[in-house]
């Protein structure tokens, strides 16, 4: 496909190019400056995400207008770069536009505070949801769905029947303008009481349409797969704003041991009770939009339970203590969420979670399942008086909990069930209520802190706000991140995104070097983990194993466990993250800043498979290079116009393009540089790596240096033929910005980076495909790499023979070094893969790698701060 | 009476009030926050402040109208200007009608507390 449209824009090789529409021609220089432009505003669009990403960590007051600005801003931008990308692509890419009308549109919407719902999904499997429908499921069920994707946390086979199946419903039944009738009563001062009683009953008397009917009962068919119909459900709300500040919701509109046969009613049931009179007078008072008002439903099966119950993180009547609360009792958890015979436990809140007081109960009675209905059944003997958990079912359970109230912030009402094999599953988790919210620490809290050794104070940025407190746990790469404790606290020399896999469990994060807009801020803030990173020296100043408090409201780290700051955080603290303003701006940054497009080779990399404006930016950066290059399809051609062949040592046929700033072409003669003209400070950096003579493997691979560069094996097969690629290498280079293609080897690398004096812009993608051998031994290249770049601080993704790596917002010197060592790497993997025999070979090559280039550990990897401007 | 400097925050979006008020309290402050020029307004006249913290682009009466009003009533007082309108301009200006500081919106927590805390001085002085 890259050759036929090279053909087809073979004419474009001539100096003044003949353009189809209303201009008549382009001169290849034009459009060199209009990919430089389109450069300019993608870093300008990634900037303002970065700004609005920002401020997802508490420590910025921000306001309604500046989330319009923000958002209108990005959209004027990519705009303009695709304007200048259609430029370049001859207007072929004018679906692009559409895409962003798009999301502006549903970016607008959510604005001004309306619901945008993805339409045609009125039911869901959980594991189904996506990060951007939590408006489709409601605060509940994605919580759970959120939770779900906790370490440790599992819960029951669910669905939900989403706030497009609510308007379904509504609209079956005509009852939008009657509702809308009735509530508008109520804001001019009518009784919130008779409308709420008259509204339950018009939605209790609706009727489901049929194919919700259906849909419903196909999904309950599908959580119990073995015998739908004698199995039980529960049933409980789920409605937007249900999380945190709004949890009014709850209590009466939840049912368990619903059987098939009444799962359509328990719907209509939940739905009537979201218009209970709390919950109205609540919307009136912090004038949530009614159109807000939309209630999802949670349809779970009733896993059979040899243990069931509650978890409270904090005892509600004596809060001040350090204790969870757990009740429980064999069978269903019904009884104890109703209230009868439990067996109570008081469990520390500190690791191992010692069980500190135990009440059992005399527990005659137990709920199960029994022939369509549930059923009180009398508790063997023996058992009536057995405690029903052990100590390390009990510790397993509060180390959950915490884990969970760890990510809400505030003391949680948790019910869970310990299945007959001991599975501990989260039914559903919701704030206690015990918040008295909205107070400052008292004048006695301060003198408390004044009190107290702050290790460390003022250094660094907060990426996430708020209080976390456990052992230190220094990231030492002889130990796995598997293994990092939970609620321990986690420091770090780098923000590195391979942290991710111990944040969700931490209760605090620390890192020397790092930005608050880097990938792993991104994922603390995901996880609402306390965060400070860029302290120059936690890894030095704090020791493993030290119990620390991080106060990342104040940016102070204390010596030991201040029970009385963790506990007004918990429990008095304003959290920020439930304020309707952050609720937008998340809502705001879900169709923003992620990106999904990652892999160009993917059929879904169109304009079309654009989901955020992050991917748009992605997919004109992408096509716009391609595009270029596919002009420069002939070194010929390029070099008539400007482009330059490097004199090397190496005999890399590499033509370099300079787009402004990136050679240095004083003394350059005849078409050629050399490596000591390139002024662009990624390809410096980068050919320091890759142009040192000791690279290149020169093992017996293949044995002359020049047959090296060329790329052919002798193990080369009919099917890898046809990927050879004309072999041409291009560079094209700006001051601050290099785009390298390289085709050789039968892989197919792409190196694009950006390295300047600003690090916010800086960044680094690295694509990596392809080789000359069968898919077993190319892919073990593939995971070799993935391991490296992991290793050394890069986000890695990829399958197969794919490799996709990428790191932003590092320093200069980080960079140069990032740089440098892809440099080497490139030489270092190529035709690797004819030797990668076997899966040991990974493990071999890595430590080949790492050793060859003074690589220990990405926590003594370091780079020297000082002279850094990792600042 | 309490001895603690009072603070007025009036900016129409709720969230800079609710945000700042905590945070303000926990450095010794009393504070009082408004979402109406109009009742902010009302509220100086009955009484003053050490300082005013205040939006510039509002309905109704705007910050610069109230930064008069304040001059006005309590010329002791002073007057911190917040605006997502950042421009030399209305900085200028809000500088030759008295105001103390100007401080450009999304701002950080710690860079208000630091502008209070140096408004404090001035208005102890």
């Amino acid at each position: 496909m890259m050759v036929k449209l090279a053909d087809r824009l073979a004419s474009l090789f001539m100096k003044v190019i003949p353009w189809r529409g209303t201009r008549s021609a382009i001169s290849f220089n034009d459009l060199f400056v209009r990919f430089h432009q389109i450069l300019e505003e993608n870093n300008r669009a990634m900037e303002l995400i970065a700004e609005m990403e920002d401020k997802l960590g508490g420590q910025y007051v921000f306001d309604r207008k500046f989330l319009e600005d923000t958002v209108s801003a990005i959209e004027r931008v990519v705009l303009r770069s695709a304007y200048n990308f259609n430029f370049i692509a001859n207007n072929k890419e004018l679906e692009i536009y559409k895409v962003i009308e798009s999301l502006a549109r549903h970016l607008r919407l959510e604005l001004a505070g309306k619901l945008v719902i993805p339409s045609g999904q009125n039911v869901l499997a959980l594991e189904d949801i996506q990060e951007v429908m939590d408006e489709a499921v409601g605060n509940k069920v994605y919580n759970l769905f959120r939770i779900s994707s906790l370490p440790q946390v599992s819960v029951p086979p669910s669905f939900v029947v989403t706030i497009g199946g609510f308007r379904k419903y509504l609209a079956f039944n005509n009852l939008f303008e009657k509702i809308d009738g009735l509530m508008e009563g109520c804001k001019n001062g009518q009784s919130v009481e008779s409308a709420s009683h008259s509204i339950r009953l018009l939605i209790l008397n609706g009727d489901i349409p049929s194919d919700l009917r259906q849909e419903i009962l196909k999904a309950a068919e599908k959580i119990c797969p073995k015998n739908p119909e004698s199995s039980f459900y529960s049933v409980r709300s789920s409605s937007v704003g249900e999380d945190g500040m709004m949890s009014f919701a709850g209590l009466h509109d939840s049912f368990l041991n619903v059987p098939f046969r009444e799962l359509l009613s328990s719907y209509k049931k939940v739905l009537a009770g979201m218009y209970n009179p709390e919950s109205l007078e609540y919307r009136i008072q912090r004038q949530v939009p009614f159109s807000d008002m939309a209630m999802a439903v949670l349809y779970q099966q009733m896993v059979p339970s040899g243990v069931a119950g509650v978890a409270y993180t904090l005892d509600p009547n004596l809060p001040d203590e350090q204790v969870c609360m757990l009740g429980a009792n064999w069978g269903l958890g019904t009884v104890v969420v109703e209230g009868g015979a439990a067996d109570m436990f008081r469990v520390s809140r500190k690791p191992p979670y010692a069980i500190i007081e135990s009440r059992i109960s005399e527990k005659k009675w137990m709920v199960v399942p029994f022939g369509g209905a549930e059923e009180a059944t009398h508790v063997e003997s023996e058992r009536v008086n057995e405690s029903c958990l052990t100590p390390s079912q009990a510790a397993s359970i509060v180390e959950t909990a915490l884990m969970i109230e760890r990510f809400f912030k505030r003391p949680m009402d948790i019910e869970w069930s310990l299945d007959t094999e001991g599975q501990l599953r989260i039914l559903q988790a919701r704030p206690l209520g015990l918040s008295r919210g909205g107070q400052a620490r008292s004048p006695e809290l301060k003198a408390l802190l004044r009190e107290r050794t702050a290790l460390m104070r003022d250094l660094g940025v907060i990426a996430y706000r708020g209080v976390g407190s456990g052992p230190v746990w220094i990231v030492d790469d002889n130990v796995s991140l598997e293994q990092f404790p939970s609620g321990a606290v986690l420091v770090a020399r780098y923000g590195i995104p391979l942290l991710a896999r111990a944040i969700p469990r931490a209760s605090a994060v620390i890192t020397d070097v790092g930005s608050p807009t880097g990938h792993m801020a991104t994922v603390a803030r995901e996880f609402r983990i306390p965060t400070i990173v860029d302290t120059g020296s936690a890894t030095d100043v704090l020791k493993n194993g030290q119990e620390v408090t991080v106060d990342a409201e104040r940016n102070i780290i204390y010596e030991g466990r201040i029970n009385e700051l963790l506990h007004h955080q918990l429990l008095e603290r304003p959290l920020f993250e439930t304020l309707y303003e952050f609720q937008i701006l998340r809502r705001l940054l879900r169709r923003i800043a992620p990106l999904t497009l990652i892999d160009p080779d993917d059929p879904n990399f169109t304009a079309r498979g654009c989901q955020t404006f992050h991917d748009v930016i992605r997919f004109i950066h992408e096509k716009s290079v391609q595009t270029l290059l596919q002009i420069a399809e002939k070194p010929s051609s390029l070099l008539v116009h400007g482009g330059k062949r490097l004199k090397a040592n190496l005999p890399l046929n590499l033509i370099l393009i300079d787009i402004g700033g990136g050679l240095d072409e004083t003394g350059g003669k005849g078409g050629w540089v050399v490596p000591e003209q390139i002024t662009s400070q990624p390809m410096k950096a980068l050919w320091a790596g890759m142009g040192s003579p000791d690279v290149w493997r020169t093992d017996p691979i293949v044995a002359d240096f020049k047959g090296l560069m060329s790329g052919v094996t002798r193990t080369q097969t009919a099917a890898v033929a046809g990927q050879v690629l004309a072999g041409l290498n291009v560079a094209v280079l700006g001051e601050d910005y290099m785009n390298l293609t390289l085709r050789v080897g039968y892989h197919f690398t792409v190196v694009d980076a950006r390295l300047g004096a600003e690090r916010e812009k800086n960044s680094i993608f690295f694509r990596f495909v392809g080789g000359a051998t069968d898919i077993s031994r190319r892919s073990r290249r593939a995971a070799l790499l993935m391991s490296i770049m992991e290793k050394i601080g890069f986000k890695v993704e990829g399958s197969g023979d794919l490799v996709i790596a990428r790191v932003a917002n590092s320093g200069g010197d980080r960079m140069k070094e990032y740089l440098y060592l892809i440099g080497r790497l490139i030489g270092f993997v190529r035709q690797l893969d004819i030797l990668m025999t076997d899966d040991t070979t990974i493990d071999l090559y890595f430590e080949q790698f790492m050793k060859a280039n003074n690589i220990k550990t990405t926590s003594d990897h370091k780079i020297n701060r000082s002279d850094s401007d990792d600042k | 009476m309490t001895n603690k400097s009072t603070i007025c925050i009036l900016d129409d979006e709720p969230i800079v009030g609710d945000r700042l008020k905590p945070e303000l309290e926990e450095d010794g402050y009393e504070v009082e926050i408004f979402t109406s020029s109009a009742a902010a307004i009302k509220r100086v006249e009955e009484q003053c402040f050490d300082i005013f913290i205040t939006d510039l682009m509002m309905e109704g009466v705007d910050g610069m109208g109230f930064l008069e009003k304040v001059k006005e009533c309590c010329p002791g007082s002073a007057v911190i200007m917040i605006t997502g309108y950042a421009t030399i301009e209305s900085a200028r200006e809000s500088f030759i009608r008295g105001a103390y500081d100007f401080i450009a919106k999304p701002f950080r927590l710690d860079e208000i507390r630091a502008a209070v805390k140096k408004a404090r001085k001035k208005v102890r002085r």
